[in-house]
């Protein structure tokens, strides 16, 4: 008997787990159409933004249902099967690798089940391939020539910022991971944004810290392993990088009476803003996860209802019948407030 | 003596009803769970996976472990995805490449995957490392040579795009159309169990991998090559790995290094749900057929009916920890 009720009690505890736990999707009035949201992976801190954001704008526009890709293609192509199945009547897909928008649009074309893809652009002959493709993202390149202008506007209003004096600026890059088209695109625009502003720059070290905190971390502290106080100035492809390099630069005694050198990302994520006003962090640029899961959710609302899009119905740009590009912005102490 | 039978019945088919009940389960909560559309994406999504765990089930039942499986498929998925990219894309792995026939990178991808099982094979035959460590060790090792490949000029880490039609066919494509359609992978699945289950029970390599899993010193003591075995053993897993990363790079039209991460403690886990013994010489093919199964309807059912990705993985992981304990309770009983 006792073999018989651990059968029983595995199964009344799986039933209950699946009854109590399910997500409340809300039941919502029919006019309301639905979107299958697969973000790339939810522990990701910039999608977490955009995640909120989408489930935040969806009240009242859409019932959306949100899944983690896990960081996997092969787990987010299941996923937008599984949508498809269900005839959702649209699609936002924050792609784990961008080459693969091509078969997702392809299965989305069958069902004629328009898509919106997120913050991963897909190349521009997929998004050639049917009318009913969206893309709502940042210019990745716009976001790195707006670090350059921070550690432009430090170095120039802080002479003592050349450390060694050699009218050189000494940097190091901490990469996001390696072929994601933000990372090199920050870190060639923003190098690109100082140069522009007529100072000579050096690169010290560049690594790849896969947009990870404990990443950026240990490459910094390798990086002052290294060359130590040489570094003038540390450009990181996002916030979480930063942050790393940042308890990296504090273990060596940096930020402790006038042992400074500039950090510098982009994102503006809270624990950003947090070091902003700490005066560890000189600047991030704000990619603004708000107003992206904003335009990716009308937008889906509005396909899946079979509606035109305009810059009047979505309330954003729409370039080339296709495109929703979302501004990026300078984030410093002074202006904090705005990234909030 | 009746009540006996039913309990004896219940503890010999625990998985069988488990999957039972969570189908039931999920169909109660939502209806519409049972159709041809959802069966089709269950054994879709199970199809890759059952030929891992196929591999990894080998493995299992000679008392060893493989660590490396998630990898191997990430390799291979790489290395077919990097020939066969259609001739105009923009930025192919290799510019100045032919168009190959389509089973030429498929079987340079199985083979290699066959090359790296039997590399640990050898490790854990020849030099008796155990094999969580031999195959920890090559994880990381076949994780930088992808790397390494994946970085080359020009591609430079980009993620591999353009494959061909005719490759991504095997991975999307179906016999039949509509409803009643047939996804290609999935027949595939079906034929590689097949042919497991024929090793497994029809040949001698599978009466000796049970009979080392068993007991490896009294297999030695009856005259069984062990370390040929072994090698053998490793080597076709290997295949089988090899096999699922072509099937990945065709199913999603695409390859990254990252293909495959962690793949391994997926059918490990769909493995010892499946009653594959972790100390050897104990498994099925249905039985691990069945654990893969489980996993996917957990992870697309539990999706369909919209249970937080979270609460996912605590049940994926009472399921894990109950089915073993309840596996060891089957056999504790038995002695």
């Amino acid at each position: 008997m006792k073999k018989l009720s651990m059968v029983v009690l595995a199964t009344t505890v799986l039933g209950a787990a699946l009854a109590g736990c399910s997500s409340s999707g809300g039941s919502g009035s029919s006019a309301e159409p639905s979107v299958g949201v697969a973000i790339y992976k939810f522990d990701d801190t910039f999608m977490t933004g955009v995640r909120n954001s989408i489930e935040k704008n969806a009240n009242g526009i859409a019932k959306t249902e949100i899944v983690d890709s896990q960081n996997s293609q092969p787990t987010q192509n299941d996923k937008v099967d599984l949508f498809l199945t269900k005839s959702t009547k649209a699609l936002i897909i924050n792609p784990v690798d961008r080459t693969a928008a091509g078969v997702i649009i392809d299965k989305a074309k069958a069902k004629d089940t328009p898509v919106v893809f997120l913050n991963r652009e897909p190349l521009p002959e997929d998004m050639k391939k049917w009318e009913k493709v969206y893309y709502v993202g940042a210019k990745a390149e716009e976001s790195g020539t707006l670090e350059g202008g921070l550690v432009v506007d430090y170095w120039k209003a802080h002479p003592e910022a050349d450390k060694n004096k050699d009218g050189v600026l000494q940097y190091v890059m901490l990469k996001g991971e390696q072929g994601h088209q933000d990372a090199e695109l920050r870190t060639k625009y923003s190098i690109q944004a100082v140069e522009e502003a007529g100072i000579k720059v050096e690169k010290l070290a560049e690594d790849n810290a896969n947009w990870d905190r404990v990443k950026g971390q240990e490459k910094m502290a390798a990086f002052l392993a290294a060359h130590g106080d040489k570094i003038e100035a540390v450009f990181a492809n996002n916030d979480d990088m930063a942050l790393g390099a940042i308890e990296a630069l504090k273990a060596a005694g940096y930020f402790k009476g006038d042992k400074y050198v500039p950090v510098v990302g982009v994102d503006a994520t809270a624990p950003a803003l947090q070091a902003l006003g700490d005066g560890t962090l000189l600047g991030t640029v704000l990619n603004d996860a708000n107003n992206q899961g904003k335009a990716a959710i009308k937008l889906a609302s509005l396909l899946g209802q079979g509606k035109e899009i305009t810059k009047d119905s979505v309330g954003f740009d729409v370039t080339d019948k296709q495109y929703i590009w979302i501004p990026y912005k300078k984030i410093t102490k002074e202006n904090m407030k705005d990234a909030q | 003596m009746n009540t006996r039978r039913i309990q004896d019945m219940i503890t010999q088919n625990a998985i069988y009803i488990v999957l039972v009940v969570l189908i039931i389960g999920i169909a109660i909560y939502d209806p519409s769970f049972i159709g041809i559309n959802a069966l089709r994406d269950v054994l879709n999504q199970s199809a890759t996976r059952t030929i891992i765990a196929l591999g990894v089930a080998f493995i299992l039942i000679t008392g060893g472990t493989d660590l490396s499986a998630g990898r191997m498929v990430g390799l291979t998925a790489v290395i077919s995805a990097s020939m066969l990219q259609i001739q105009d894309y923009p930025r192919r792995f290799f510019p100045g490449l032919v168009e190959l026939p389509v089973f030429v990178p498929i079987l340079l991808a199985i083979a290699v995957g066959f090359l790296f099982g039997m590399i640990n094979g050898l490790i854990v035959s020849k030099f008796k490392v155990p094999p969580f460590i031999a195959t920890l060790g090559t994880m990381v090792i076949i994780y930088g040579v992808n790397s390494l490949y994946f970085d080359m000029d020009p591609n430079q880490s980009q993620p591999i795009g353009g494959l061909r039609a005719d490759f991504t066919q095997w991975g999307s494509g179906s016999i039949g159309s509509g409803q009643y359609s047939i996804p290609y992978i999935v027949i595939i699945a079906i034929v590689v169990s097949v042919l497991v289950w024929v090793i497994f029970n029809k040949t001698r390599l599978g009466k000796n991998m049970y009979a080392i899993g068993g007991n490896e010193q009294a297999a030695k003591v009856s005259g069984i090559n062990v370390s040929r075995n072994l090698i053998w053993i490793y080597s076709i897993a290997g295949a089988l790995y090899g096999l699922a990363g072509v099937l990945e790079a065709a199913r999603t039209g695409g390859a990254t290094n990252n293909y495959g991460n962690m793949y391994e403690l997926d059918a490990i886990a769909a493995c010892v749900v499946g009653g594959v013994s972790t100390t050897g010489g104990i498994g099925t093919v249905p039985g691990v057929l069945t654990g893969v199964l489980i996993f996917t309807v957990i992870n697309y059912g539990l999706t369909f009916i919209g249970v937080s990705p979270n609460w996912q993985l605590i049940i994926k992981g009472i399921i894990i920890v109950a089915a073993v304990a309840f596996d060891m309770r089957k056999y504790a009983a038995k002695k």
